[in-house]
């Protein structure tokens, strides 16, 4: 997988996430938590994360679902494993 | 192969909701191909419908389901869950099912956890696909 520049991967990462909590991409920003602020449940970041593997071709353990918590974890998670 | 006995002894489904007759092949932790035969004796055909009957949408899904179930508990083999609940579903159907069809199913898994699983659903009756799409649900 090639790298990818950090603005890309922002923008597809939220909107991945846009798709799967079925929001719109504005509304994701850095902070704003997945629980408290856009209603995701713990199979929504199940989702995020095989998205996340498929898109990247990479694979990320199941004990790191708990970071899984807002845009910037996912990108920091993402960025570990590329 | 794995016949309906074993698949009672994995998943808690039954007796009218049982929607898988057979497991024709199984690769641990990445795909499962099982099949359902649909019979004109099944009950629900009296009033679905009464003049065309159809195997409801809603069991293709429900079979897609149990085939996923099957496949994760063949792969996590001490997972302790007994329940599976749908958490999401999309997929697009794409012609109908009649008594004397053999339902294909087929399921590859995108990701598989102790908390549920991610995956790719596929149905088809004669080698035609009738219905496609995503599944995710959770274990209890």
């Amino acid at each position: 997988m090639p790298k990818v520049d950090d603005l890309t991967l922002e923008k597809e990462l939220r909107e991945i996430i846009a798709k799967i909590v079925e929001i719109e991409p504005e509304k994701i920003t850095q902070d704003a938590s997945f629980v408290e602020d856009l209603g995701m449940d713990s199979m929504m970041a199940l989702e995020i994360l095989a998205a996340m593997e498929k898109k990247y071709k990479i694979q990320v353990p199941e004990e790191k679902l708990g970071q899984i918590k807002n845009l910037k974890e996912v990108i920091k998670l993402t960025k570990e494993y590329l | 192969m794995i016949d309906t006995e074993e698949i009672k002894s994995l998943i808690p489904q039954r007796f009218p909701f049982l929607m898988l007759d057979r497991v024709t092949e199984l690769k641990e932790g990445e795909y499962i191909k099982a099949y359902k035969n649909v019979s004109i004796n099944e009950e629900y055909f009296k009033g679905h419908f009464p003049e065309a009957p159809t195997f409801p949408g809603a069991f293709i899904a429900e079979a897609m389901a149990q085939a996923a179930c099957v496949l994760l508990k063949k792969s996590i083999k001490d997972l302790a869950a007994t329940k599976f609940y749908v958490t999401s579903v999309k997929i697009r159907f794409f012609r109908i099912v009649v008594p004397g069809d053999q339902l294909q199913i087929f399921i590859k898994t995108v990701k598989m956890t102790r908390l549920g699983g991610v995956f790719e659903v596929e149905a088809s009756v004669d080698k035609t696909v009738v219905a496609k799409g995503d599944m995710t649900f959770a274990c209890k």
